[in-house]
C-alpha cells in the first residue's frame, strides 16, 4: 500500500481517526505521517532510551559523560563500561563520579591505612590525623569518654603541625 | 630454575601445620599496588608495560624479596605450565589467560609470589598454612615497605593505593582464608555461615577465588571492603570471625557422629576404599573423596595418613600436575588413569 499523502513510499504508519462517530483509517509513509499530525510522536532511537535509563539509575553518569582524562585518555563513559580506569589520575579527574560509586563499595571514602614507606612527613601525618578522628568518632559512640579526651588532646597537638583539609 | 623441579613437591602452604591446621588449609593476603607516573595496564601501550615489567622485575630480585627467588615471564611459558602456575595458586587465572609482557616472581617455599602485570602493576601475594593471619600479614607488610622505598607506588591521601579496578582501591587489601568445612556442607548449615559471614563485610568464594565455585568443600573467606578500614582493622574482623566458623564447623562434626555414625563412618570409609581402590577417577569426583577422608583423619577415624600428604593431593592430582608428572600432554581419560595410580602409590606410602 501506498502513502495516501505523496503517493510514493510505502505507507508504514496506519492512523485509525474517529470524527464525528465516523471511523475513518488513513495510511502514511513515516516522513508524511510526521507532517500530517504534529502529536504524533518520533519513536525515541535506542541510545535515547539507554540515556533516559542511565539518567535514572546512575545521574552521575550524565553529568560525568563529557569528561575525559587529559593524561590517559579514557572516557568516563569507558570507565563505567569496562570496569576498570586508565591512570592514577581519574581518580581525580573522575572523582565526582568515583565518590558515590566508591561510597556504595566500600561504605567509606576515606583511606585511614597504610601509607607507602616513601611518603612525605606531611602524608603520614595527614594519615595520622584521619586515623586519630576516626577513632574519636567511634569512642564518642561507644561514650567511652575518657578514651575520647586522650584522642583529642593527641589530635589539637598534632592539629599544630599540619594543614588541616581533604 | 625450571617448572618441573616444582612438580614433585608442594608449596610450605599446604604442609597441614599452624592454628586450625584441621580445618583451616591456607591463610592468605594480597597487596595491590601500581607505580606512579604510569597508566594502569589497561591504558599502558607496549613500551610502558615492558619498562613496568623490568622496573619490578629489577626490584624485586635486586632487593631479595624472598629466598632463593624464581622469576618466570608468562609471556613465554606453555599453556601448561601457566595452569601449573595457577594450580599451585601462584598466579592467578586472569594472569594465566592475560596477554603481553608479564611475569610471576616466587620464593623457594612458594610463600610469596609477586605477580607483575596483572590487573595492576604489582600484586603481592603472601600465603602460609593454617590459621597465621598475623604472621602473614608481617611477612607481607615488610615486603611492601621494602619496595616502598625503592619504587614509587601510585597513593593519595584520600584514597589509599590507588588501583585499576575501585573496589580494591584504599588498601589495595586481600584477606583469603581457605576454609575445609565438609560437616556444615553436609547438614547444609554452611548457608547460615554465608549470610552471617556476609553483614560483618565479607565474602565467600570458591577454590581459585572470585566467581569460581566451591568444590571438595573448600571455602575461601575473604573481605568485601579495601578502604575506609585500616589493614588493621580489616586484619581483626577476620580474625575474631574464622574461629567461630571452626567451632561451627567442629560442633557439626561432633552432631554427625553422635547422630549419624554408621551413615557418617560408611561415607568415609567408602571414599577411603575408592581411594585405595579405583582405577580411574575425575578431578570433580577426587575432591569429594579426599574431602570425607580428610574429615575421618581429623574425627580420629582414619589414623595412617598425614594431613601433609592429603593436602597436598588436592593439588597434586590436578590436570596440569599430572601432565607435568608425567612429561607430556594427556587427555581426560588418560589423566583419570593416571590420577587414580598416583593416588594409589600416595596412599600406600610407595
Amino acid at each position: 500500500m501506498k502513502c495516501e499523502s505523496c503517493n510514493k513510499k510505502l505507507a508504514t504508519v496506519h492512523l485509525t481517526e474517529i470524527i464525528e462517530n465516523e471511523k475513518k483509517e488513513r495510511h502514511f509513509c513515516e516522513d508524511c505521517a510526521q507532517n500530517v499530525t504534529n502529536h504524533f510522536p518520533k519513536a525515541p532511537s535506542p541510545s535515547d532510551i539507554l540515556t533516559s535509563l542511565i539518567n535514572q539509575v546512575s545521574p552521575e553518569i550524565r553529568e560525568m559523560s563529557k569528561t575525559t582524562c587529559p593524561v590517559c585518555g579514557i572516557s568516563y563513559l569507558e570507565f563505567r563500561s569496562q570496569g576498570r580506569l586508565g591512570c592514577p589520575m581519574d581518580y581525580n579527574v573522575f572523582k565526582k563520579g568515583l565518590l558515590p560509586l566508591i561510597e556504595r563499595m566500600h561504605g567509606s571514602s576515606q583511606h585511614v591505612g597504610k601509607v607507602p614507606a616513601n611518603a612525605g612527613a606531611e602524608i603520614v601525618q595527614k594519615n595520622e590525623m584521619i586515623q586519630l578522628r576516626k577513632e574519636l568518632n567511634e569512642a564518642v559512640e561507644r561514650e567511652n569518654y575518657e578514651k575520647a579526651a586522650e584522642l583529642r588532646d593527641k589530635i589539637y597537638e598534632l592539629s599544630g603541625n599540619v594543614e588541616d583539609g581533604d | 630454575m625450571e617448572i618441573k623441579d616444582l612438580s614433585d613437591n608442594t608449596g610450605e602452604w599446604l604442609r597441614g601445620t599452624g592454628k586450625e591446621s584441621d580445618i583451616v588449609i591456607s591463610s592468605r593476603i594480597r597487596l595491590a599496588r601500581n607505580i606512579a607516573g604510569y597508566p594502569f595496564l589497561s591504558r599502558a601501550n607496549l613500551k610502558q608495560r615492558r619498562e613496568i615489567e623490568s622496573l619490578l622485575r629489577k626490584t624485586i630480585i635486586e632487593r631479595k624479596i624472598a629466598q632463593d627467588i624464581s622469576y618466570v615471564n608468562l609471556n613465554q611459558a606453555t599453556a601448561i605450565d601457566k595452569l601449573f602456575l595457577v594450580e599451585r595458586h601462584l598466579i592467578s587465572k586472569e594472569h594465566a589467560e592475560g596477554e603481553g609482557e608479564r611475569g610471576v616472581a616466587f620464593g623457594k617455599s612458594e610463600t610469596v609470589s609477586l605477580m607483575i602485570n596483572e590487573e595492576d602493576h604489582l600484586r603481592i601475594q603472601v600465603i602460609r598454612s593454617g590459621f597465621e593471619i598475623k604472621s602473614t600479614w608481617d611477612t607481607i607488610d615488610e615486603i611492601d615497605n621494602i619496595l616502598g622505598e625503592s619504587l614509587n607506588f601510585a597513593f593519595s591521601s584520600r584514597f589509599g593505593f590507588l588501583t585499576a579496578c575501585p573496589t580494591n582501591v584504599g588498601t589495595g587489601m586481600r584477606v583469603s582464608v581457605m576454609l575445609h568445612l565438609p560437616a556444615l556442607g553436609m547438614t547444609k548449615h554452611i548457608e547460615k555461615v554465608f549470610n552471617a559471614v556476609g553483614k560483618l563485610g565479607l565474602v565467600v568464594r570458591g577454590l581459585y577465588g572470585e566467581g569460581t565455585k566451591v568444590s571438595g568443600d573448600l571455602y575461601q573467606i575473604s573481605n568485601q571492603f579495601a578502604l575506609g578500614k585500616s589493614e588493621k582493622e580489616i586484619l581483626s574482623i577476620i580474625e575474631s570471625v574464622i574461629p567461630r566458623i571452626t567451632s561451627y564447623e567442629r560442633m557439626a562434626r561432633k552432631a554427625l557422629v553422635m547422630e549419624s555414625k554408621d551413615q557418617l563412618e560408611d561415607r568415609i570409609w567408602r571414599s577411603y576404599g575408592m581411594l585405595k581402590a579405583a582405577r580411574m577417577i575425575t578431578s570433580e569426583e577426587i575432591l569429594q573423596l579426599l574431602s570425607q577422608v580428610r574429615m575421618g583423619v581429623n574425627i580420629g577415624l582414619i589414623d595412617d595418613i598425614e594431613m601433609q600428604t592429603l593436602n597436598e593431593l588436592f593439588v597434586l592430582t590436578l590436570p596440569a600436575h599430572l601432565q607435568k608428572l608425567q612429561g607430556c600432554e594427556l587427555d581426560s581419560t588418560q589423566r583419570n588413569v593416571i590420577r587414580a595410580s598416583y593416588v594409589r602409590k600416595r596412599l600406600d606410602g610407595l
